[in-house]
C-alpha cells in the first residue's frame, strides 16, 4: 500500500482523478475569462495530453462544477464552483450512491420517524428556557 | 468434541440481556468495549465451530479433496448428527465468508471514495462544503477528517456547532469507527450477534455526545445540537435510510440522555444488579464459548490427525 503511494510520487502521470480534476478546476479559476481545453492544458504544464485535459473538462461538466460554451468547433470552459465546491459536488456523489454509507460513516444524527420529531421537539422546547445565548 | 461444537453458534444468545440493558446502566464508553470485544470473541469462536462442521461434512461428500481417512467413521461419530449439521455448515459458512467479505469491502470502499472526493481540498482537518444539503460526517482515514457542509453549520449557534465539531473529533480520536466494523462484521458471522451491533451503533454516538459534552462543558448545548441537526436533516436528501422502527429512535434517546444527568464513568457494574448480572452472563457465555470452541477443534484437530495415514 505504501509502496503504491510511493509510486504516485515519483510518476506524476499516475497521479488520482480527483487531483487532476482540482488542477484543472484551479487553472480554470485563474483564466481571466472563458477558456480553451489548449489553454488550460498549457498553463498545468506539459505533461498531459490534450484529449485528457478536455476528458477532465469534461467530466466536471458533468459534475456540474464548470460550464462550457460552444465557439466554432471546440468550447470555452468557465470555472462556476472553487475547490470545496467541487469536494461537496464530489461528496454528495459518493453519499448519493453508497445504499449503506451509514453503515460507514459515523453520520452526526440518524433520520428521524414522525414520531421520533415530535418527541424530539418536545425535548428541545422543555430544554430552552433556562440557557439561550450560549 | 460431542455437543461442544454447537455451543458457539447459539452462545451469542447469552450477551442479548448486556445488550438491552447497557444503553440505560452502562458508561458508553465500557458499553462500547465490552459488547464489541463479546461480539467478536462469539464470533470468531462462532465461526471457527462452522469451519469445523464443514470439515466435516465435506469430507462425507463423494470427489471432495480431502483425505479418505477424513469420512471414517470414528471422524462422523465426533459430531452429533453430522450427515444434517454437515451438510447445513458448509453453506452456512459460504454465506458468512461472503457477507463479512462484502462488509469489508464496502466499508473500505466507502471510505476510499470519500477520502478521494475531498482529495483537492487543503490539509485542514476540517472540511467545510458547500453545500445546502445538511450534514456532517467523521471520516477516518490517512488524514482524520470531518466533513461538514454550509447547511448543517447555518442551522446551529456557534456553541452548537463546536458541540457538533467535538463530537465528531470524539469519534475519529476513539477510533469508533474500528468498534463499528468489527460488530458489523460479527452480526454477519451469526446473526444471533445483530443485536449487540445495534446496541454498540448507539453506544458509540453516546459515548461521542458524552465527550462532546465534556469538551464544551455543557450537556444541554450537546442536546441541543443533536437534536437540532436531526431536524435540519429531516427531508434532506443526503440523510434518509431509516434503520429501525422503534417506539423513539435514536436521536430522541440521546438527547434526553443528555438532558439527563451524567453517566457514571464506573467501569463494571456492581454485581448484583439486572445489569450487572446480565455482564457476568455475557462474559460466562463468551468463556464458554472461547473454551467450546477451542475444545472442539482440539479434539477435531487430532481425531483427523490419527485418521490420517502418514
Amino acid at each position: 500500500m505504501t509502496g503504491h503511494r510511493g509510486d504516485d510520487r515519483a510518476a506524476p502521470r499516475r497521479r488520482g482523478q480527483g487531483e487532476l480534476e482540482t488542477q484543472v478546476l484551479a487553472a480554470l479559476r485563474a483564466a481571466p475569462g472563458p477558456a480553451t481545453a489548449g489553454w488550460v492544458r498549457e498553463r498545468i504544464g506539459g505533461d498531459l495530453a490534450y484529449t485528457t485535459v478536455v476528458t477532465i473538462l469534461t467530466r466536471l461538466h458533468v459534475k456540474g462544477a464548470v460550464a462550457r460554451e460552444r465557439s466554432g468547433r471546440s468550447f470555452q470552459w468557465t470555472a462556476v464552483a472553487d475547490e470545496a465546491g467541487l469536494a461537496a459536488l464530489r461528496m454528495r456523489r459518493v453519499l448519493d450512491s453508497e445504499d449503506d454509507r451509514e453503515a460507514v460513516l459515523t453520520s452526526f444524527v440518524s433520520t428521524l420517524s414522525p414520531g421520533d420529531e415530535r418527541l424530539l421537539r418536545a425535548l428541545l422546547e422543555a430544554a430552552e428556557p433556562s440557557e439561550e445565548g450560549d | 468434541m460431542g455437543v461442544f461444537v454447537f455451543l458457539p453458534l447459539v452462545l451469542p444468545l447469552t450477551a442479548w440481556p448486556v445488550a438491552r440493558l447497557a444503553e440505560h446502566h452502562l458508561h458508553p464508553r465500557a458499553a462500547t468495549w465490552l459488547l464489541s470485544a463479546v461480539a467478536a470473541v462469539l464470533a470468531v469462536c462462532s465461526t471457527l465451530c462452522l469451519g469445523l462442521l464443514v470439515v466435516v461434512g465435506t469430507a462425507q461428500l463423494p470427489g471432495n479433496p480431502l483425505p479418505d481417512g477424513w469420512s471414517d467413521p470414528e471422524v462422523r461419530a465426533a459430531v452429533p448428527h453430522d450427515e444434517v449439521a454437515g451438510r447445513i455448515a458448509i453453506p452456512a459458512l459460504v454465506a458468512v465468508v461472503a457477507a463479512c467479505t462484502v462488509t469489508a469491502w464496502r466499508h473500505l470502499r466507502v471510505r476510499r471514495r470519500a477520502e478521494r472526493a475531498l482529495g483537492g481540498l487543503a490539509g485542514s482537518s476540517v472540511a467545510v462544503l458547500p453545500d445546502p444539503s445538511p450534514y456532517a460526517y467523521a471520516l477516518p482515514g490517512r488524514r482524520d477528517r470531518i466533513v461538514v457542509t454550509t447547511g448543517m453549520l447555518a442551522g446551529l449557534s456557534s456553541g452548537e456547532r463546536r458541540a457538533l465539531f467535538a463530537h465528531e473529533r470524539a469519534h475519529l480520536d476513539g477510533r469508533h469507527h474500528r468498534f463499528l466494523l468489527t460488530v458489523r462484521l460479527a452480526a454477519r458471522a451469526n446473526p444471533f450477534l445483530r443485536p449487540l451491533r445495534t446496541a454498540v451503533v448507539y453506544s458509540t454516538e453516546r459515548w461521542a455526545d458524552e465527550e462532546a459534552a465534556e469538551a464544551v462543558g455543557s450537556r444541554r448545548t450537546v442536546a441541543r445540537a443533536v437534536g437540532k441537526s436531526a431536524l435540519i436533516s429531516r427531508g434532506s436528501p443526503v440523510v434518509p435510510l431509516a434503520h429501525f422502527a422503534e417506539a423513539a429512535g435514536p436521536v430522541p434517546r440521546r438527547v434526553a440522555a443528555l438532558l439527563g444527568p451524567a453517566p457514571s464513568p464506573r467501569i463494571w457494574p456492581p454485581a448484583f444488579t439486572a445489569v450487572g448480572l446480565a455482564a457476568w452472563g455475557a462474559t460466562a457465555g463468551t468463556t464458554v464459548s472461547a473454551f467450546s470452541s477451542a475444545n472442539a477443534a482440539v479434539t477435531l484437530f487430532f481425531i483427523l490427525h490419527a485418521a490420517t495415514p502418514m
